[in-house]
């Protein structure tokens, strides 16, 4: 089987698969994404923000709702692609054996590969924005602002999507998914200056935390409040990750496939 | 020397040729060759771990042959599965079928991996199943089928496409009789369509009423190949005796008398029982405890090869 030839229309053809899937509980699959910022926000809006005040990002002063609304659509990127290429693709790949399905048909390992990433990364894509639609009803971020870190929200999402796909691909049960999750993925949660500067932090866990990619997307989605001075590595950094973690993500799962 | 039928002039036939396959230093199928031709059943029999989902697996690209190759007319499997698998159709021995949609749905589905959408897709999935008697079940969900049921959708979901050839791995393992016989009249309707079939199974019934040409296989060789019927006749005959309570050194004596062979059978012993000889009159005289005369099987044919009896 050769590994690389992929055409549009056999990645298009699996993520349509999900998609259908998807499209059949619509609602329940929206509901995460938009009722958990609002419950953040209400949560730290009302309960932490008369505490904390402004704070000082980038040399300014923002408020302290200004300053989570964009990590938060940082973590419904991280959640949903991460999860979906994880939980999902596992569960596709040795309970449904959806993957072995789809390729009796005429599909190649890369454009069900494809249309799994794509999809993980399309569920990132989908959090992210109904989050930046609640920020913007919040008025947290301006309509403009969403639209113009689109591109961001999906380079997150492909990346959280392949590293997702390299645990799937990575485990033998389901339950060592729980392994990346916590000490990797709640770690990013918790320490990449989504709840406050990691400036706060001690060095030491500063250093860790600024290299953690969820800290590159989170200070990138704040570009409207100021960029960090090394802002274009972050960005590199990021699709190296991504490519990096893709590479690996196919080098674990073609091995569960093509015997 | 088995002869191997490796060239063929039809641009539809299904050519292996001398498949290999090793994990690490184990090989688990060695130089198996074979032709499907339009029209026509061919089966692989052998026990459990035999070797049949590996050759399977290697005829659509799913197992990467350590040497050999597959080709279909002038496709060659292993460097264009896809345009390959195209006109293949694979019923693989799980029950991989999407939980997530209904009957009707698994097939509208699948015929988009194929190109094939809209109202032509509705009407295809609407012949299918018809085909295999799903009409009243298309919008029951997966888990509301029996395993008959599931195994007709999968053969569905697998001649989408008009495939020239099938691949059918243990069909019906685990179905009763009467879906099994329901399972059958459609490889039979698939043969009379002019549809190429490869069958693996382990029982033998099954062997000999569908299949035209079978490969026996042990351990991922062949160790025999022929019609089912020729290959009985060649290899024990036409009648068999299925005898107990008899010493083994007397059957064994009487075996090599009459130029024929015994084999431990189940609590007994088999023997080949050659025409016109007074073998059966010397067996009767011995006195057994049970004592069973039948026309010789497929079964038995495996136990004279290997002598094991086929699991």
């Amino acid at each position: 089987m050769k590994r690389l030839s992929a055409t549009p229309w056999g990645v298009y053809s699996v993520w349509h698969r999900h998609a259908k899937v998807y499209q059949r509980t619509w609602l329940v699959n929206f509901l995460p994404p938009v009722t958990e910022p609002i419950m953040y926000l209400i949560a730290f809006g009302f309960g932490l923000s008369p505490l904390v005040g402004d704070i000082t990002y980038a040399g300014q002063p923002v408020s302290y709702l200004r300053f989570i609304a964009p990590a938060m659509i940082a973590i419904g990127v991280l959640f949903q692609s991460f999860f979906e290429g994880g939980y999902s693709s596992f569960i596709r790949l040795n309970f449904q054996k959806t993957w072995q399905a789809l390729l009796t048909a005429p599909l190649s390992f890369t454009e069900v590969f494809l249309g799994d990433w794509l999809w993980a990364a399309t569920k990132g894509m989908i959090a992210g924005t109904l989050t930046g639609l609640v920020a913007v009803a919040w008025g947290l971020y301006s309509p403009l602002n969403l639209l113009l870190s689109l591109p961001l929200m999906l380079l997150g999402s492909l990346l959280f999507g392949a590293m997702g796909l390299f645990t799937a691909g990575s485990v033998r049960q389901i339950d060592q998914i729980n392994i990346p999750i916590f000490l990797f993925i709640i770690p990013m949660f918790t320490l990449c200056g989504t709840y406050f500067p990691r400036e706060t932090l001690p060095p030491v866990l500063h250093a860790i935390a600024t290299v953690l990619p969820l800290s590159s997307l989170i200070d990138l989605l704040r570009w409207n409040l100021g960029l960090q001075p090394y802002w274009w590595l972050q960005l590199l950094w990021l699709v190296a990750l991504m490519l990096i973690f893709l590479s690996l993500a196919i080098r674990k799962i073609y091995p569960h496939l093509v015997k | 020397m088995l002869s191997l039928t490796t060239q063929t002039t039809d641009t539809t036939a299904l050519v292996a040729y001398d498949l290999y396959k090793q994990y690490g230093d184990t090989p688990v199928v060695q130089n198996v060759s074979f032709t499907i031709h339009p029209g026509e059943v061919l089966g692989l029999l052998g026990p459990n771990g035999a070797g049949k989902t590996t050759i399977v697996g290697m005829l659509y690209g799913g197992v990467a042959p350590s040497r050999g190759f597959v080709k279909l007319g002038s496709i060659q499997v292993q460097s264009d599965g896809r345009t390959a698998r195209a006109k293949m159709g694979i019923v693989t021995q799980e029950d991989n079928l999407d939980p997530d949609f209904s009957v009707f749905e698994n097939l509208l589905h699948f015929a988009h991996h194929y190109r094939l959408t809209g109202k032509a897709a509705r009407n295809r999935v609407g012949e299918l199943l018809a085909q295999v008697n799903l009409e009243d079940h298309a919008k029951k969900r997966i888990d509301e089928l029996s395993g008959g049921m599931k195994r007709r959708l999968v053969l569905a979901r697998a001649l989408i496409n008009h495939p020239h050839v099938v691949f059918l791995d243990e069909p019906t393992t685990g179905l009763d009789p009467d879906a099994r016989q329901e399972f059958w009249k459609l490889v039979i309707a698939l043969k009379q369509q002019g549809c190429g079939v490869l069958l693996t199974t382990h029982y033998m019934d099954e062997a000999q009423r569908l299949c035209d040409r079978l490969l026996l296989l042990q351990q991922g060789q062949v160790i025999d190949q022929g019609a089912p019927d020729e290959l009985i006749q060649r290899t024990v005959g036409k009648e068999v005796v299925e005898i107990e309570g008899v010493d083994e050194a007397k059957l064994q004596a009487l075996a090599a008398q009459f130029n024929t062979w015994c084999r431990p059978f189940g609590s007994g012993y088999l023997l080949a029982l050659p025409g016109y000889t007074p073998l059966w009159d010397y067996l009767v005289a011995a006195e057994p405890q049970r004592l069973t005369r039948r026309l010789a099987n497929l079964e038995d044919v495996f136990l004279r090869l290997t002598g094991k009896v086929l699991e």
